[in-house]
């Protein structure tokens, strides 16, 4: 490492220094009299990063969770909820789980995530077939102007999140490789979204639009362009 | 649910510092962090790692952040622009504050610093956050404090921190 390397490792990075990099300072006086003063400049940035945080904060936050009370209040509360919980447990043991939640997972999942609808970053058809690929599925021809795709947490695995534009507006489809759904195909609403979750390949995909009838279009789009038994 | 309270008392204070530094409104500030903490709780089941919860939570402030911004500004996707398409960087010459300086960083530059200040995130992490690469990370940590150590080439009674 020489020095103008240490220089860029410190200035990026200065309190994770790696092996070479310590090792290169302690050999090196200018870049130890550099360290020190990098280290002084950080310091007086943590100082003015660290605008007062309101009192109570974190207070606020479990209230508006868990909305929460005085423990004589949460007592009785908890108690009143396992009267409820004891007589309605029997009945959900047998209420089957609700049909269209994988639906929901995707129209939860484009909520959580609305920078996906106003991020434009062009994806090419190889990169994206490849990543469809990888998920399971053969893209046999471009599905449109793919404006993002993000490999994104879900529960128990990876979702490929594609936004791209059709004729008419935006549409998103979500890849889940490796979890079925217990039917061919679920769908779920809400005030802005409507989704379809199919069964697919070894697992599942979701089109989220504004629109059942959108949602449809996408989906037979998906289903024409898109190969799942290969 | 106990996990959760832990994170909420671990973590609210630095989401409300990165939150108030990205809007510089304590009213948006903890809106903002109070709706991150509500939309975490709905998903907090799923969470199998608690210990990459607080990058989790940083990403949903950014989105909740993006969404009140969508509202009002057009949309700019600063993660996915290349260096070369970076804004220059402002003069910092003369007696201005480091917490002046902060403010006056391109939005870009000033993600990263945050996120390895307040949050005390690594490069990679934050490279996952920001959806770009390490190496992009680096450099723009790099430039970032390339500006504000030039306020160290005045004199010592001029580095004054805000308060």
């Amino acid at each position: 490492m020489n020095c103008l390397d240490f220089h860029r490792a410190k200035l990026a990075e200065p309190t994770r220094l790696g092996p070479e990099a310590q090792s290169h300072a302690a050999q090196c006086a200018a870049c130890a009299a550099f360290a020190h003063s990098v280290d002084e400049t950080e310091r007086d940035l943590e100082r003015a990063l660290a605008t007062p945080v309101p009192d109570g904060l974190a207070d606020r936050v479990l209230l508006r969770v868990h909305g929460r009370r005085p423990a004589w209040y949460r007592w009785a509360l908890a108690a009143s909820v396992a009267i409820v919980v004891a007589v309605g447990l029997a009945r959900a043991l047998y209420v089957p789980a609700p049909g269209d939640q994988y639906a929901r997972k995707a129209i939860e999942h484009v909520a959580m995530e609305p920078e996906s609808l106003s991020t434009v970053d062009p994806t090419n058809v190889e990169a994206l077939g490849e990543l469809i690929r990888a998920s399971g599925g053969t893209l046999k021809a471009p599905l449109g102007t793919v404006r993002y795709v993000r490999l994104c947490p879900v529960e128990n695995g990876t979702a490929l999140h594609i936004v791209f534009e059709t004729g008419q507006g935006l549409a998103t489809v979500l890849i889940v490789p490796g979890r079925s759904l217990p039917q061919t195909q679920q769908q779920a609403s809400t005030s802005d979204w409507n989704a379809l979750a199919r069964a697919a390949g070894h697992g599942y995909y979701a089109v989220v639009t504004p629109s059942g009838s959108r949602t449809a279009q996408v989906d037979r789009l998906i289903r024409e362009r898109i190969d799942w038994n290969a | 649910m106990q996990n959760f309270e832990h994170a909420v008392r671990a973590y609210s204070a630095d989401l409300y510092r990165y939150a108030w530094w990205l809007c510089r409104d304590r009213h948006l500030a903890e809106d903002l962090v109070q709706e991150t903490f509500a939309r975490a709780w709905k998903s907090w089941a799923e969470l199998r790692d608690v210990s990459v919860a607080k990058a989790w939570l940083v990403t949903i402030l950014r989105n909740e952040l993006a969404r009140s911004y969508s509202r009002s500004r057009p949309a700019v996707d600063i993660d996915n622009l290349e260096e070369s398409e970076l804004p220059a960087l402002p003069s910092f010459e003369g007696d201005v504050e480091i917490a002046q300086m902060v403010r006056l960083l391109p939005e870009t530059y000033r993600q990263p610093l945050l996120l390895q200040v307040l949050g005390g995130f690594s490069c990679s992490e934050i490279a996952r956050m920001l959806a770009t690469t390490e190496g992009a990370v680096m450099t723009r940590l790099t430039r970032a404090r390339q500006a504000l150590r030039k306020q160290y080439d005045v004199p010592a009674e001029k580095l004054k921190v805000a308060k």
